[in-house]
C-alpha cells in the first residue's frame, strides 16, 4: 500500500523526515519498503505555452509545436491528438529524466530538430494515462517548474503490510502507529455536515437478509451533485496512493477509503431501480455484470446488494454496471457497510477479482468505523460536488459489535519478553494504541473494534514489544534449555555417507521431489506416482518414485554440456502413494551413477567408469558400517541390460538394484553413452545403527603369501572362486585377494585365467612350509574338482 | 698386537664408523681417516718395510683386502645418501596424482554449517515427512482455515488430501506432540511453494527451522540465541536488526536483518543500498501452538526461528542463479 508522507504528517504533526518516518514505522512492524519523491520525474520539467502548430511533411500522426518556456521559444515534435495552440503544457527540457529513465536529448525526427518533449501524465509518473498530453490550467505561469506549479513536493511511502494488520490499510491506520511512536494524538479531519430537511429514511429503506454475511449496512442520500473533476489536493492523495482520479464522487469514496480504511460505494440513486436496499446471498448461477463490464456467474458464497428485484453490487467487492455513477448523475445513494471477512474471501474467489475494497474487508474492517466514514464522504460531497445531504443515516445494524475486554498481566508481559518494563509504560503504550485500560494488578484492556487482531493477552504483549522496539529487548547471554541433546542417527549417517562417497570420487547432486509424470510412469510402471494437483508445470507434475529418473536428467544435462566423465551420487527421497489404510511412506535412498571415463593422467591411463566403480564404492559404504556383505542376484529389470542387471540383496531381502541402462531407457533420456547406476535404500544402515569397531589383536606370527592362477570357464564367477578358496584355506587363509584376470591369446577360447593371492597365517604359531604347502595343495585340488580348473604355471 | 690383528681391528672400527655415518660428509671423513694419504691404513703399511718378504706378502694382501672392502663399504654407504643431492633429471612440476575427491553439494555444505553451529549450542536435529497433512502444516501451527495467512504460502496440494510442506515447521508440531519439554531442536529440509521458477525463486527450496521449549523461555533468550548464531555463521562483527512481523505460529514475531557482509553495511547492489540483508524469521511460539500439541502455555514458553538456505548460500558464494542448485552441472558442483 502507498501513502504519501505529507498525508501522514498532516494526520500526526510529526516533524520527522520521510526516511525517519519510514525507519521508525518499519521497526514497529509497519514495514515501509520504499520511499520515492513525487517529483522524481519532474526535474527540468516546466510549464510552457504552445504558440503554434505546423504539420510535418509525410507524417500525419505527428506535428511540430512551437513552444515558449518563459526563457526562449523553440520547436518540439509532438504526437498527441489533444495538443492545441494556446494550451499550457508540461515541457520536459533537455536533460529531464522521465518515467522509465528516459532522458530527454536533442533529437532529429524526419530531419527536424526537436528540443524537448511535451509530456503525458504517465511520462511524469502522475498516472497511467497517456491518451494525450497533460493539459494545465490556462492561468499557469509559463516557465514555472512543474513540481512547484503542482505543489507536488512529497514522498510516496510504499508499505508491505502483514495480513493480520487490517487496521493499517489506510492513512489513519498508519498514522495511528506513527502517533503512538511519537507519543502524540492523531488529528482526524473534522466533519462539518449541513443536512437538509428531507430525511434519508423517507427516500430509501435498508434490509439485511443474512446478518452473518453483512452485519451492518448504512446508507445516506445526497441530492443535486455536480459531477466533475476533483480538486487537485484530493487528486494528489489519490495519485500518491497509486490510484487514478476519476470524478469527484468516485474520488471522494476512494479518498475516504484511503483515509480511514473503510470502503464505500456510491450508487446513482436514479438508476438504482427501487427505493429499497436488500442485502442477500446470491442465488446459485445468478448472473451479474460488474462495473468493469465482466459478467459473472455467482454462487451462494457471494453477498449481493439488490434493489429488491435485481442485484446492483457484489457486496464488498465491486459495484454493478447499471447503477454506476455517470457524468449525468445528480442523486447519490452512498453505502457504508460491514461485511464478514471470510465471506468476502469466498466471494472474491468466486468472482476471481481482488479489489481495494475486497482486500480491506477480507482482512477485517471496523464495523463501528462506518459513522465517521459515511459522514466524512457526505460532507465532502456537500463541499466539493454542491451536494445536499439528506438528514440521517439509514442504518441497519441489529446486533452491535462491541469492543471487547482482554485481561493483561504486566508480569506476564515481562516474562514473555524478558524485560523489566514498568506497568505504567505498558499502560501508556496500550492507551497510545487507543485501547482503554482499567484495573492495576491484572489490567482489563478494552480493545477498539478496528483491531480485530487483538484478541488475547499475547496479542497485547506483542503490541508492547513492537512499540518499545525489539532493540530495547535485551540479548540474553545464557545458553538455556538442555545442554545435551542426542544426535540424530539418520542425519549422522547421511553426513558420514556423503564423506565416504565424496572420498570415493563421487560428486553430490541434490534434487527435490517433483518430476515429470510420464517419465515417472515409464521408470516405475508398477507405482502410480502421487500427482500434484496444482503443479508449476507438467515437468514437475508428480512426486518421484525412484532416484534414477532425476539422476538420468542430471546425466543428460551434463552430457549435453560436454561434461562426459561423471561419478555422481544423491541421498534423496522417494514417495509412495498411500495404501488402503492411508499410510504415506517416504523412503530415503542412495543413488550412484557413473558414465564416461575415470580421471586419467600422465601415468594412469584412461579407463571407463563402470559397474565395478559402483560395487566397489558400495562395498566401502557397507564396510564403514560393518554390515554383512550385500549380494547381487541376477534379475531382469525394465531399466537395465539383460546381462548387467542385478537385485541388491541384503539380509535376505531386496534393498535396491544395480546395472547398466538399456537402450530403451537411454533413448528416452536422449543419452548415447553407457550409464551404470545403483539405487538402494538406506534402511540397512539405519537398522544397523552406529557401528562400533572392536579391536582385533595384531598378528604375532609371520605370514606366508602364495599365489595361484587357474584357467576356468568364462561363465565361472570370480566371487565363487574366491569364497571357495577362502573356505578351503580355512583357519589358515587369513585373506584371499583376486589380483589378476586375463582372457586372450594365451588362453583357450571360452576360458579365462584368474589369479588369487592367499595369505596364510596361523594365530597359534609359526607355519612351516610343509603346513602351507599342504593347505595350498587342498586348495588346488578343490579348484580342479569343483571348478574344473587348470592350474597355470608361472 | 700383531700387524695382522691391527688391520683386523682397523677394519672393524672403520666399518662401524661407516654404519654410523648419516651423510656423505661423515662418510668422507671416514675415508680420509682410514684410507687417506695420511690415513690409518697407510700408517700400518708404512710398517711393512721392516718385515720379512713372507710377512710382507701375507700382511700386504690382508691390508689390500681391507682397503678394497672398505672402499666397497664406503661406496655402498655413499649411494644411500646420493639421493639427498638434487638430481637434475627429476621434474617436480609434473602434476601430482589427483586423489579425485568429490564434492558435497553446496546446499548440504551450508546446511551442515548451520546445523553444526546450532548443534554446538545444544540443539538436536529432527526430520519429518515432506508430504504433510493440512493439520501439521497449517492447523496445528495456528493457521485458521481459510485465513489470509495461508495465502502467504502458496501451497502445492497432492492427490489424497495432503500437501507438500511449505516449511519445516510442521516437524515442530510433530515433535511437540510426542515429547515433554525441554525440547531444543533444529529441522533442516526441503520445502515447496508454488512459485514461478526464475533466477531468484524456485518452487522447491531448503529451510532450517529451530525451536526451544522450556520453563521461562523469553524473547530476550531468542534474541541472544540468534545473535550468537549469526556471529558464529556470518562473522563476529555482524549486526542484527529485528523488525516486528507476523507469522501465525509465533507471537510476538520478527524478521531479522543482518548487516550486509558484502559491503560491511555501507550499501551495495546486493543489499539494495540498504546495508541490511533479510535472513531469518522468528518469534515466541504462539500459545495456540502449545495448546494444540498438548502443552500448558502458562507453564511452558518457547521460541522458534526459521531461515532459508539458498539465500545465504547465494549471498555468501555470490551465486546469481538459484536454478544452478538443482541443475547439478559438475562445473558448478566442483566450485565449492
Ligand atoms: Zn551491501
Amino acid at each position: 500500500m502507498k501513502i504519501s508522507y505529507n498525508w501522514l504528517v498532516e494526520l500526526t504533526g510529526v516533524d520527522w523526515s520521510a526516511e525517519e518516518v519510514a525507519d521508525r514505522l518499519t521497526l514497529c512492524g509497519t514495514a515501509c519498503e520504499e520511499i520515492e519523491s513525487t517529483s522524481r520525474y519532474m526535474d527540468k520539467v516546466v510549464v510552457a505555452e504552445v504558440l503554434d502548430l505546423k504539420p510535418i511533411e509525410g507524417a500525419d500522426k505527428i506535428c511540430l509545436a512551437t513552444v515558449n518556456d518563459g526563457a526562449s521559444t523553440f520547436d518540439v515534435v509532438c504526437g498527441a491528438p489533444n495538443v492545441a495552440v494556446g494550451m499550457k503544457v508540461p515541457l520536459a527540457q533537455i536533460g529531464a529524466k522521465l518515467v522509465g529513465d528516459i532522458v530527454i536529448k536533442k533529437v532529429k525526427i524526419r530531419g527536424i530538430e526537436s528540443t524537448g518533449m511535451i509530456c503525458s501524465e504517465r511520462e511524469l509518473g502522475l498516472s497511467e494515462s497517456h491518451e494525450g498530453i497533460m493539459e494545465l490550467d490556462t492561468g499557469a505561469k509559463v516557465g514555472q517548474p512543474l513540481a512547484e506549479y503542482l505543489d507536488f513536493n512529497d514522498y510516496i511511502l510504499t508499505f508491505e503490510l502483514t495480513p493480520n494488520r487490517a487496521d493499517s490499510l489506510s492513512a489513519i491506520g498508519i498514522a495511528r502507529d506513527l502517533a503512538a511512536l511519537a507519543e502524540v494524538e492523531i488529528k482526524r479531519p473534522k466533519v462539518e455536515l449541513n443536512e437538509i430537511e428531507e430525511k434519508a429514511s423517507d427516500v430509501v429503506s435498508v434490509a439485511i437478509e443474512d446478518l452473518n454475511a453483512c452485519p451492518r449496512y448504512a446508507a445516506r442520500v445526497i441530492r443535486g451533485v455536480k459531477i466533475g473533476p476533483s480538486p487537485w489536493w484530493l487528486q494528489k492523495k489519490i495519485i500518491t496512493a497509486g490510484m487514478r482520479p476519476i470524478s469527484n464522487i468516485v474520488d471522494i469514496t476512494n479518498l475516504v477509503m484511503l483515509e480511514c480504511g473503510h470502503p464505500l460505494h456510491a450508487f446513482d440513486l436514479d438508476r438504482f431501480g427501487s427505493n429499497e436496499v436488500i442485502v442477500r446471498l446470491a442465488k446459485d448461477k445468478e448472473k451479474f455484470t460488474t462495473l468493469d463490464g465482466q459478467t459473472h456467474e455467482l454462487t451462494p458464497d457471494v453477498t449481493m446488494i439488490t434493489n429488491g428485484k435485481t442485484g446492483v453490487a457484489v457486496g464488498g467487492v465491486m459495484g454493478g454496471l447499471d447503477s454506476e455513477v455517470e457524468d449525468s448523475t445528480t442523486n447519490i445513494l452512498l453505502e457504508a457497510a460491514y461485511f464478514n471477512a471470510p465471506m468476502i474471501r469466498k466471494s472474491r474467489r468466486v468472482l476471481g477479482l481482488v479489489t481495494e475494497s475486497s482486500n480491506r474487508f477480507e482482512k477485517g474492517a471496523d464495523p463501528n468505523g462506518i459513522e465517521y466514514a459515511i459522514d466524512r464522504a457526505a460532507a465532502l460531497m456537500q463541499e466539493l460536488c454542491s451536494g445536499q445531504v439528506l438528514t440521517g443515516v439509514v442504518d441497519c445494524y441489529p446486533k452491535k459489535i462491541e469492543p471487547w475486554d482482554v485481561t493483561f498481566r504486566p508480569g506476564q508481559c515481562n516474562r514473555v519478553l524478558g524485560t523489566t518494563l514498568a506497568t505504567e509504560r505498558m499502560v501508556e503504550i496500550l492507551e497510545l494504541l487507543q485501547c482503554q485500560v482499567t484495573g492495576d494488578e491484572k489490567l482489563t484492556i478494552t480493545v477498539p473494534t478496528f483491531r480485530p487482531d487483538l484478541e488475547r493477552e499475547i496479542d497485547l504483549i506483542e503490541e508492547v514489544a513492537r512499540i518499545i522496539g525489539f532493540d530495547d529487548i535485551p540479548d540474553a547471554q545464557e545458553n538455556i534449555g538442555p545442554l545435551f541433546t542426542p544426535s540424530h542417527f539418520e542425519d549422522d549417517f547421511k553426513v558420514d555417507a556423503r564423506r565416504t562417497l565424496t572420498g570415493a570420487g563421487f560428486d553430490e547432486m541434490i534434487h527435490h521431489g517433483m518430476v515429470e509424470g510420464k517419465l515417472a510412469q515409464f521408470m516405475e510402471p508398477k507405482v502410480a506416482p502421487i500427482k500434484i494437483l496444482n503443479p508449476v508445470s507438467e515437468d514437475l507434475g508428480v512426486m518421484r518414485t525412484c532416484l534414477a529418473q532425476s539422476a538420468l536428467n542430471v546425466v543428460q544435462h551434463n552430457i549435453s554440456h560436454r561434461n562426459l566423465d561423471l561419478r555422481l551420487f544423491e541421498i534423496g527421497r522417494v514417495y509412495y502413494p498411500p495404501d488402503k489404510n492411508d499410510n504415506w511412506v517416504e523412503e530415503d535412498r542412495i543413488v550412484l551413477v557413473v558414465t564416461g571415463n575415470y580421471p586419467s593422467d600422465w601415468r594412469n591411463p584412461a579407463r571407463p567408469n563402470d559397474f565395478y566403480d559402483l560395487t566397489g564404492t558400495m562395498t566401502a559404504l557397507w564396510n564403514n558400517y560393518k554390515l554383512p556383505r550385500y549380494e547381487l542376484i541376477p534379475a531382469s529389470s525394465d531399466w537395465f541390460d539383460q546381462e548387467i542387471s542385478f537385485d541388491i540383496q541384503y539380509g535376505g531381502r531386496s534393498v535396491g538394484r544395480i546395472g547398466q541402462f538399456n537402450q530403451k531407457v537411454l533413448k528416452r533420456f536422449e543419452i548415447k553413452e553407457p550409464v551404470f547406476l545403483a539405487e538402494f535404500s538406506i534402511m540397512p544402515f539405519i537398522e544397523a545403527g552406529t557401528p562400533v569397531a572392536r579391536f582385533k589383536p595384531l598378528p604375532v606370527f609371520p605370514a606366508a603369501l602364495r599365489d595361484i592362477a587357474v584357467v576356468v570357464d568364462l561363465t565361472t564367477k570370480a566371487g565363487e572362486i574366491v569364497s571357495a578358496v577362502k573356505k578351503t584355506g580355512g583357519d589358515l587363509a587369513e585373506s584371499v585377494k583376486l589380483f589378476d584376470l586375463y582372457t586372450g591369446k594365451q588362453i583357450p577360447k571360452g576360458k579365462k585365467s584368474i589369479a588369487v593371492a592367499i595369505n596364510y597365517r596361523s594365530a597359534k604359531g609359526n607355519l612351516s612350509s610343509e603346513e602351507v604347502d599342504a593347505r595350498q595343495g587342498d586348495v588346488v585340488a578343490m579348484l580342479k574338482k569343483n571348478f574344473n580348473a587348470e592350474i597355470r604355471d608361472k | 698386537m700383531s700387524l695382522l690383528d691391527e688391520i683386523t681391528q682397523l677394519r672393524q672400527n672403520a666399518i662401524e664408523r661407516i654404519k654410523k655415518s648419516d651423510s656423505l660428509d661423515s662418510i668422507n671423513e671416514v675415508r680420509v681417516k682410514y684410507l687417506g694419504r695420511k690415513g690409518l691404513l697407510t700408517v700400518v703399511l708404512k710398517q711393512l718395510k721392516d718385515l720379512s718378504p713372507e710377512e710382507k706378502k701375507e700382511i700386504g694382501a690382508a691390508a689390500n683386502k681391507c682397503r678394497v672392502d672398505l672402499e666397497q663399504e664406503i661406496s655402498q654407504a655413499s649411494e644411500l645418501f646420493e639421493g639427498d643431492k638434487a638430481a637434475s633429471d627429476f621434474d617436480p612440476t609434473l602434476p601430482g596424482t589427483d586423489p579425485n575427491i568429490g564434492k558435497v553439494h553446496i546446499i548440504n555444505q551450508v546446511i551442515d554449517q548451520i546445523c553444526d553451529t546450532f548443534r554446538g549450542m545444544g540443539f538436536e536435529i529432527a526430520r519429518g515427512p515432506h508430504i504433510e497433512t493440512d493439520y501439521y502444516n497449517f492447523e496445528s501451527l495456528n493457521f485458521p482455515p481459510d485465513h489470509p495467512a495461508r495465502d502467504m504460502q502458496d501451497t502445492f496440494f497432492v492427490e489424497g488430501g495432503r500437501l507438500l510442506r511449505t516449511h519445516t515447521t510442521p516437524v515442530q508440531a510433530r515433535e511437540l506432540e510426542n515429547r515433554e519439554p525441554p525440547i531444543k531442536i533444529i529441522v533442516p529440509g526441503c520445502c515447496y511453494r508454488n512459485e514461478a521458477i526464475s533466477t531468484r525463486h524456485h518452487a522447491a527450496f531448503y529451510q532450517v527451522d529451530g525451536f526451544l521449549i522450556d520453563v521461562g523461555v523469553t524473547l530476550a533468550d531468542l534474541k541472544g540465541a540468534l545473535v550468537a548464531f549469526c556471529k558464529n555463521f556470518f562473522g563476529s562483527d555482524v549486526k542484527l536488526k529485528f523488525r516486528p512481523s507476523f507469522f501465525p505460529f509465533t507471537e510476538p514475531s520478527a524478521e531479522v536483518d543482518i548487516s550486509c557482509f558484502l559491503c560491511g553495511g555501507k550499501g551495495c547492489q546486493i543489499c539494495k543500498q540498504s546495508g541490511w540483508l533479510e535472513i531469518l524469521g522468528c518469534g515466541m511460539i504462539d500459545p495456540n501452538v502449545l495448546k494444540a500439541t498438548g502443552h500448558d502455555p502458562e507453564k511452558y514458553s518457547g521460541y522458534a526461528f526459521g531461515m532459508g538456505v539458498e539465500r545465504p548460500a547465494m549471498l555468501k558464494y555470490k551465486i546469481t542463479d538459484i536454478r544452478n542448485f538443482f541443475n547439478n552441472d559438475i562445473r558448478f558442483l566442483r566450485q565449492f
